[in-house]
């Protein structure tokens, strides 16, 4: 009979076209947009030379002397760790003027009196521009200031100073993998996922409930006991469901290139225990609601879009946001569970955190899983 | 009039999803408008956020370099909680961590390789920056240090001298942007998620419903003429649009109230009248095309945030792939962001200045009149073929 009522769940779940629609084809182009897009926010984090031009106009020994450092910088002997900061074109002020307009390059320098930065618009690169000429001119005052105080520094070993500079710095991770935001927007994608089987969990319910489809009013009248059509029911819904968690994350992992970190097990068992609830939240979801199928689905969409925007789907500072203003909500938002425990997965070396948002998990799919049994159970029509 | 009514009847039918996307999109254009800082014109430092924690307090030069720290970058107050520290440099709460250890200026000045504990966001510009300038600190400090029988607070009141030595920066005027026209710039790309989500669900529902064969037959045989049948319908589409549309740009008037009633606030609303159209006619085409509900409600979905995505209304356009952008061109709603950020950018009104936002314009009605154009080829097929 189990094998039977399966099979036959299973052949009905998978040629609704609508729903794996939904619940595979919409998370499969979502996830290729989200690559196509959010890939790129953490690369333009990253540091590449700033491009700049240096007008040879004029001048006074000072702006010659920059011009030897700026040399000497792009030339790979850079004061910062031997990291090459700039790439200097020298031109005329007139070609510099045109280049930055056409934004080809992020500033020029020229001498007016006085070194003097131009730029087009203000940002982090035209700082590090500008730290580096300030830089230049603060070194030079305390050169002077030195040699004001003690001429005899000359003599010693100032000058060897100034051109070797000791780093006094020693990293420390942050984690355990690079913190690169872009993985939470693909997490959270397979959160919202999961919680799209809600609409298998929904279909199920509704298939075995006999004031809500004459399917299920003819499952009624058969002698199977309904418990155990609805258990088997359920199971076809997690079966298709976990095939089509398993499907996204394989495209995650393999094509898109999504870092998972390497507790692969640690992984999947989020994706169960996130397949789970998801399909039980549909369930509890069609089961509690005494409304048509329509808006029990816009129920099931509005409320895992919302769970989807406060665990930072759409921006990931809301996440943040809403962990320092109202840190209850966040562990009250089961899909920000589901995306919190891969993202501890990924950053973490310890699984604290984890454990405590995969047991809140596994509370929550108890609880959509009480409320269904709780509406399900013992209900007895006078007619059909 | 019987079909202009009939098509609003099933419009309203339907008001429980359409809402649902206006709704959505207020709440976003509410919080975008919350997000926008007043920015001064002329160049200002970006300064990135940063956590430092100096555990060799009331030494001089630890102290100096906060203080320093303090003026080129954002020191965002945090808990020293390790969990919460790597979750805010993760988010990007912080960029940049500091621990300076204790005893620090002691080994300093005794030689010994001391160093502080920096936390980054790895290559990243930011930790190039603040690398910069923390090394750059200590080396100075460690000049006069050594080169000079200075001491402590004196050396760091020195450095202070020498810190006031700043370049002159001049900001180009190709073009200065003001705060209120970008938010808004924001306001209007979300804008075209929602109408082509609107209007593909709203024309979607109408359109099946004048489809379906046995209907269809039925008004055939009515008295009404099928021109004027026609007419109505295509009214009842247009006027739907301008409804969207007129209720969609509302909330700007009450959001962004002083750069709305400027010219390029105008030529904001226009551009967004000129889409509006190019999403009717998208809209059209797809109405006629899908064969039920469902599927209309999958292509609302898989067109809007597709073309939204690629075009760069959810991530700006700067951050695309080039090849991404290039697909992208092949939609109106690329033409259109791009579009919305001139205008935010417009200060000189000059015809060379607008000469390309009305170009942009007129591509995307070309849209318009494309999707148009095999729509109604699409519709004499079928009655072709029926």
């Amino acid at each position: 009979m189990f094998s039977h009522i399966y099979k036959y769940r299973l052949k009905c779940i998978l040629r609704d076209r609508q729903i794996i629609f939904w619940t595979m084809a919409f998370p499969l182009i979502l996830a290729t947009l989200f690559h196509m897009t959010i890939a790129n926010i953490t690369s333009s984090e990253t540091f590449s030379e700033v491009k700049i031009a240096f007008s040879e106009e004029g001048g006074s020994q000072e702006y010659r002397l920059l011009k030897e450092t700026l040399e000497q910088m792009s030339a790979g002997e850079g004061r910062n760790g031997g990291k090459k900061l700039l790439d200097v074109t020298y031109t005329s002020r007139g070609e510099a003027d045109s280049l930055l307009k056409d934004g080809k390059i992020k500033g020029y320098i020229c001498y007016d009196g006085e070194i003097k930065l131009v730029v087009k618009d203000r940002g982090l690169e035209q700082t590090v521009l500008k730290g580096i000429l300030d830089d230049f001119r603060q070194s030079i005052s305390s050169v002077t200031a030195i040699l004001e105080e003690n001429p005899a520094a000359a003599n010693g070993s100032l000058f060897d100073d100034i051109a070797k500079r000791a780093d006094y710095l020693i990293e420390s991770a942050a984690g355990k993998a690079a913190p690169n935001t872009s993985v939470h927007y693909f997490y959270t994608l397979i959160a919202m996922m999961c919680f799209y089987g809600g609409f298998h969990g929904l279909k199920e319910v509704m298939s075995v409930q006999a004031n809500q489809s004459s399917a299920g009013a003819r499952v009624n009248m058969a002698p199977t006991r309904k418990m155990k059509v609805f258990l088997v029911s359920i199971l076809a819904a997690v079966t298709v469901q976990l095939i089509e968690t398993a499907l996204l994350l394989l495209y995650l992992a393999f094509v898109l290139r999504v870092d998972f970190g390497n507790r692969i097990a640690y992984v999947l068992i989020t994706c169960v225990a996130g397949s789970f609830t998801g399909v039980s939240f549909g369930a509890c979801i069609a089961a509690t609601m005494k409304t048509g199928e329509g808006p029990k689905i816009a129920v099931v969409i509005s409320v895992s879009m919302i769970m989807s925007f406060f665990s930072g789907m759409m921006y990931h500072g809301i996440k943040t946001i809403v962990r320092s203003k109202a840190p209850v909500l966040s562990y009250l938002n089961p899909l920000n569970l589901i995306a919190d425990s891969f993202y501890s997965l990924y950053y973490y070396q310890t699984y604290t955190r984890y454990f405590t948002n995969l047991a809140l998990l596994c509370g929550f799919f108890a609880l959509f899983s009480m409320f269904t049994y709780l509406a399900v159970r013992r209900r007895k029509y006078a007619s059909l | 009039m019987q079909v202009y009514k009939a098509c609003y009847k099933i419009i309203y039918k339907n008001k429980g999803q359409l809402l649902m996307y206006i709704g959505i999109f207020l709440l976003f254009a509410i919080f975008l408008s919350g997000i926008g800082s007043s920015q001064v014109s002329g160049f200002s430092e970006t300064k990135c956020k940063i956590a430092v924690f100096n555990e060799d307090d009331g030494s001089a030069p630890a102290d100096g370099l906060t203080e320093y720290l303090g003026g080129k970058a954002v020191i965002v107050e945090m808990e020293d909680d390790e969990e919460k520290l790597r979750d805010a440099l993760f988010y990007r709460d912080i960029e940049y961590m500091l621990r300076i250890p204790a005893g620090f200026s002691d080994g300093l000045i005794a030689g010994k390789d001391v160093r502080i504990e920096k936390t980054t966001v790895p290559d990243s510009t930011s930790a190039v920056y603040l690398d910069m300038l923390v090394n750059k600190y200590i080396n100075t400090y460690m000049l006069y240090a050594k080169n000079t029988g200075l001491e402590g607070d004196e050396i760091v009141r020195r450095i202070g001298e020498d810190l006031e030595n700043e370049t002159v920066v001049e900001m180009g005027d190709y073009g200065r942007k003001i705060t209120t026209a970008e938010n808004s710039a924001f306001y209007f790309n979300y804008l075209s998620y929602s109408m082509l989500s609107i209007l593909i669900l709203g024309l979607g529902a109408v359109i099946l419903v004048f489809n379906k064969t046995d209907l269809k037959r039925r008004n055939l045989c009515s008295p009404v003429r099928l021109r004027s049948m026609n007419m109505q319908l295509i009214s009842g589409c247009l006027s739907f649009a301008v409804l969207a549309w007129i209720l969609l740009i509302v909330t700007s008037f009450i959001l962004y109230s002083d750069f709305m009633l400027t010219v390029n606030g105008a030529l904001m609303l226009l551009n967004s009248f000129v889409f509006t159209m190019a999403a009717l006619s998208l809209s059209f085409l797809l109405a006629n095309v899908m064969k039920s509900q469902n599927a209309v409600a999958a292509a609302a979905n898989v067109f809007s945030l597709g073309t939204c995505f690629i075009s760069g209304v959810f991530v700006p356009q700067e951050l695309l792939v080039d090849d991404v952008l290039k697909i992208a061109s092949f939609t109106p709603t690329y033409w259109y962001v791009r579009n919305n950020s001139l205008i935010a950018g417009l200060v000189n009104r000059s015809y060379e200045n607008l000469l390309p936002i009305f170009m942009n314009m007129l591509i995307v009605l070309g849209f318009a009149a494309a999707t148009l154009i095999i729509a109604l080829v699409v519709i004499k097929q079928r009655r072709v073929s029926a």
